[in-house]
């Protein structure tokens, strides 16, 4: 397959293109889906599609198909450069790419159990245990549970016109479940995710205890919370919730490719204090095993571990090729494709905060009256605005500087520059809670998220009592 | 298409061979073209094509899937074994009975135009660069984004009891995204237009509209926490009741995982409330005479006058419940409602705003229950304070809270206009004692 990239791409500079890059992307996984004490949906998937990129006179093209032979190649390239050329009609502010050296490179997976030598019944029987345990910590209760097991193989061939040949490969393992109690009219649900880059011993290593077991009992715990207040509260988050806020409220903001088309609250605020003393702000691609890391990013360039805010200084964004170049900076491994039907744009890995010195008891002591978020669902923001959105799976009320009620799930929202500074303590915890996807123009990508226990002054809860 | 029908059935035929007792087959190709727009100008244009099986393996209710991409004979018919395999290891499931068989198929007019999959990428620009210009009529500094997205889809879908159904769709869809800065003061907003017929396509005036709505978000203001009516626009509105009809989907009821579990015949709502699911209608994005199963689709009263009265079905939880498929399976099990008909009221949107005191006004937000317990809490993105039965000012960092009962109670009010995407019905309707937090 190299060669027929290699080909492509030396096909392309016969067209005087600016930069071309054209990306393989395979994919074998396995999928089981066990519900109600049944494995009733086992699932087997093989995929393969291509992507060719060109740049010419400041406007850009691109073009994929699932065929990958040299005369769909021969036809990818055609398109793209079809596609730049319609590009070019109304081009703002003509495409540049970064100066880069190239980088020739082999990356092979290493896992202890390799997921494509473990049987079907293997993972099929796993799964079934799981959800066995957690039925028997809490069977009265329960009236629906699921547990998913995922594996892929992936690999990824990168070849541009800087002489880049890069064939990457990466093995991902996912558990993940959700239990439903009932009791009378109320009925909750909890969840648990565990996604790393590792083999079939990711199932090993994550006990029932702390995935199926624990998501049954929160479930049931859920049953007697009480619904979350409304209004302006002090919070203290979780680490799973701090990664969720991280991740939306500031991550986003600070992938370069929106900042520079005016979406972003910190546009211009580079040396800049945006955030308390308290807050350092990283992304991080090189962290072994997380789901969000990588060796390359899918412009062939190497993963960094980014300092986005050090001590509340803005210190940097995150790159492309692109936009390395169209604020003069060292490209720093951010873009990132979830297939080859998709040009590689920028995007977190694993963004979290750095811990800080308190015990979380610490953390409650001042509150008065508050909220415990724990448990990240879900998030959004509005860059422009900086406005976000948090969902949190359940939350505890603090009064008095002691954790109290049981809540259940709540979003709540806030302004991210205000959020930011109004952040005056952080715990000296540091776990990531947050192994997902993030979805951004139309593209789902494995991130990963969290930090230590954080304490926001004001954010707005939207509850119900 | 019929070279690809056969290629099908054949998949279908190795699939028995390898042991399934049922098989289905769809391949799925199509083409689509996308521009984006970044700060003003075309950032770049791009076309995909993709050709994308998937095979089903049913072996006394266990479930096998597989998929893979391109249609090479051998690929296709390896999917098909892979499938089988699958299923000989998925558990049995007695509540599986067969698969749909064929039905006679009234077909929906208006779902495929050859003008719009002859539209190029220059086409789709020059569309853009009008609207670009109309926001910058209205204020010179904006930057506008967004995009330009056009596909062509076939599908053919063959099943072990005689299924060969074959379709063709076309759609489009233009969207917008306006910043505007005044100092440290900034306001967006955005909208779009979607048809799958270029007479149903009239973007003409998004970029100044959007542009105007982006200015009206200037000067946002949070307010202080209160229990207040509030009145949904009609895109929330729209995603509110699809939300609603989702959830009356029969299998998550049938799971024990539905905050509609044990509602049917119960009032669930306010009397003002009625919602049907109509996958007839013409031209609809939503629309298509066979769901993803290949059963025929039926026309369902979801909830009437307040009253849930009935389920949506895929062919696996109608036999479990022992009732008629309404053809909303997926794929992958799932249930889905299509398009969505809600029963209109007596006042205009404006009047129903008129008509409140104070309250509050969601244009966009991100208002659906959760599935499971019904609550909702929820952000609201783009919205306005009433004061006097006006839109005083915009609304920042403003959530609501109410549980999906209350909410459905509490309405008072639907309007008799309403905003219509093809296959949508989209009304502004007003809830009574919703709690809201503000920053103030």
């Amino acid at each position: 397959m190299k060669g027929y990239l290699e080909s492509i791409r030396d096909t392309a500079k016969r067209h005087d293109v600016q930069f071309m890059d054209v990306r393989l992307f395979e994919e074998d996984s396995t999928t089981v889906t066990v519900q109600d004490r049944k494995a009733d949906k086992v699932s087997q998937g093989k995929s393969s599609s291509v992507g060719l990129r060109v740049l010419m006179d400041g406007a850009w093209g691109f073009a994929s198909t699932d065929v990958v032979d040299s005369q769909a190649l021969d036809q990818c390239l055609q398109a793209a450069l079809e596609m730049a050329k319609a590009s070019a009609v109304r081009v703002a502010h003509p495409g540049v790419v970064a100066e880069i050296q190239p980088t020739v490179d082999v990356v092979r997976i290493e896992v202890d159990k390799d997921p494509r030598s473990v049987s079907l019944a293997e993972k099929v029987k796993r799964v079934l245990d799981y959800e066995k345990a957690g039925l028997d910590c809490a069977q009265d209760k329960l009236c629906n549970t699921i547990v998913g097991y995922r594996d892929s193989w992936t690999r990824e061939t990168i070849c541009n016109t800087a002489g880049t040949l890069i064939e990457q490969e990466t093995i991902r393992t996912t558990v993940q479940t959700a239990m439903t109690a009932v009791e009378g009219p109320v009925r909750q649900m909890a969840h648990e995710r565990f996604s790393e880059q590792v083999g079939f011993e990711l199932l090993d290593r994550i006990s029932s205890k702390d995935f199926t077991e624990k998501a049954a009992k929160t479930a049931v715990s859920l049953l007697s919370a009480r619904r979350a207040p409304s209004g302006q509260f002090p919070v203290v988050l979780h680490p799973s919730i701090t990664g969720l806020l991280v991740h939306e409220a500031l991550g986003h903001n600070a992938e370069a490719d929106h900042v520079f088309n005016g979406s972003s609250i910190i546009e211009g605020k580079i040396g800049e204090q945006i955030a308390s003393e308290h807050v350092t702000i990283m992304d991080d691609a090189t962290i072994p095993r997380l789901n969000g890391s990588y060796r390359y990013d899918s412009e062939g360039i190497p993963s960094q571990k980014r300092i986005i805010i050090e001590k509340g200084v803005l210190k940097g964004y995150m790159h492309s090729l692109e936009t390395a170049a169209r604020f003069g900076v060292e490209p720093n491994g951010s873009a990132r494709a979830m297939n080859g039907h998709c040009p590689p744009i920028v995007r977190m890995s694993n963004t979290f905060i750095a811990p800080g010195e308190l015990g979380f008891e610490e953390m409650l002591r001042d509150i008065d009256e508050g909220v415990l978020m724990e448990g990240g669902h879900w998030g959004y923001v509005f860059c422009e605005r900086g406005q976000f959105t948090c969902h949190a799976g359940e939350g505890w009320m603090i009064k008095n500087g002691q954790l109290g009620e049981h809540l259940r799930d709540v979003s709540f929202s806030g302004m991210t520059l205000e959020a930011l500074m109004n952040i005056d303590a952080v715990s000296r915890d540091l776990e990531f809670l947050l192994p997902g996807m993030c979805g951004k123009s139309g593209q789902g990508m494995h991130i990963n998220a969290g930090g230590p226990y954080v304490r926001v002054k004001e954010v707005v809860v939207g509850g119900q009592e | 298409m019929s070279d690809l029908l056969e290629l099908a059935k054949k998949a279908c035929e190795v699939a028995l061979k390898h042991g399934a007792q049922f098989a289905d087959v769809e391949l799925a190709s199509g083409r689509s073209i996308s521009i984006n727009v970044e700060k003003n100008g075309i950032h770049d244009s791009s076309e995909k094509k993709y050709a994308e099986v998937s095979v089903r393996s049913v072996i006394k209710g266990a479930t096998g899937f597989s998929h893979s991409s391109g249609f090479s004979v051998d690929d296709v018919l390896e999917t098909a074994k892979c499938s089988a395999d699958a299923a000989q290891l998925a558990q049995p499931d007695p509540d599986f009975v067969t698969l749909p068989e064929p039905s006679e198929y009234q077909q929906v007019p208006g779902l495929y135009d050859e003008k719009i999959a002859q539209m190029s990428a220059g086409d789709l620009i020059q569309l853009f660069i009008r609207e670009i210009d109309a926001a910058r009529e209205i204020f010179p500094e904006v930057r506008v984004q967004g995009g330009v997205h056009l596909q062509v889809s076939e599908r053919v879908l063959v099943n072990s009891l005689g299924i060969e159904l074959e379709d063709q769709k076309t759609d489009i869809e233009l969207y917008v995204f306006c910043i505007v800065k005044k100092g440290d003061d900034v306001g967006s907003f955005y909208d779009f237009d979607m048809a799958r017929m270029e007479e149903d396509f009239d973007p003409q005036g998004l970029g100044a509209k959007v542009c105007q709505g982006a200015v009206g978000f200037l000067g946002s203001k949070s307010i202080k926490s209160a229990c207040l009516p509030v009145v949904f626009g009609p895109l929330v509105t729209g995603d509110l009741f699809h939300a609603i009809c989702a959830s009356a989907g029969a299998e998550a009821i049938q799971r024990q995982r539905s905050y509609f579990v044990g509602k049917r015949g119960q009032r669930i709502g306010s009397k003002l409330l009625t919602l049907r699911d109509d996958a007839y209608i013409a031209k609809g994005i939503a629309s298509g005479s066979w769901d993803d199963e290949g059963a025929v689709r039926k026309k369902v009263t979801v909830v009437e006058e307040g009253i849930l009265v009935n389920h949506l079905h895929n062919c696996y939880t109608a036999h479990k419940a022992g009732e008629e498929n309404t053809g909303h399976g997926n794929r992958w099990g799932g249930v889905a409602p299509t398009n969505v008909i809600p029963e209109l009221g007596t006042y205009t949107g404006s009047e129903i705003i008129s008509d409140t005191k104070e309250g509050i006004y969601v244009n966009m937000g991100s208002v659906s229950p959760h599935p499971v317990n019904g609550e909702i809490s929820a952000t609201i993105d783009f919205g306005y304070k009433i004061e006097n039965g006006e839109l005083a000012y915009p609304l920042r960092n403003t959530m609501l809270g109410i549980n999906v009962f209350d909410l459905l109670s509490n309405l008072d009010a639907i309007s008799s206009d309403y905003r219509e995407e093809p296959g949508m019905m989209m009304p502004t309707i007003r809830v009574q004692n919703v709690k809201v937090a503000g920053a103030d």
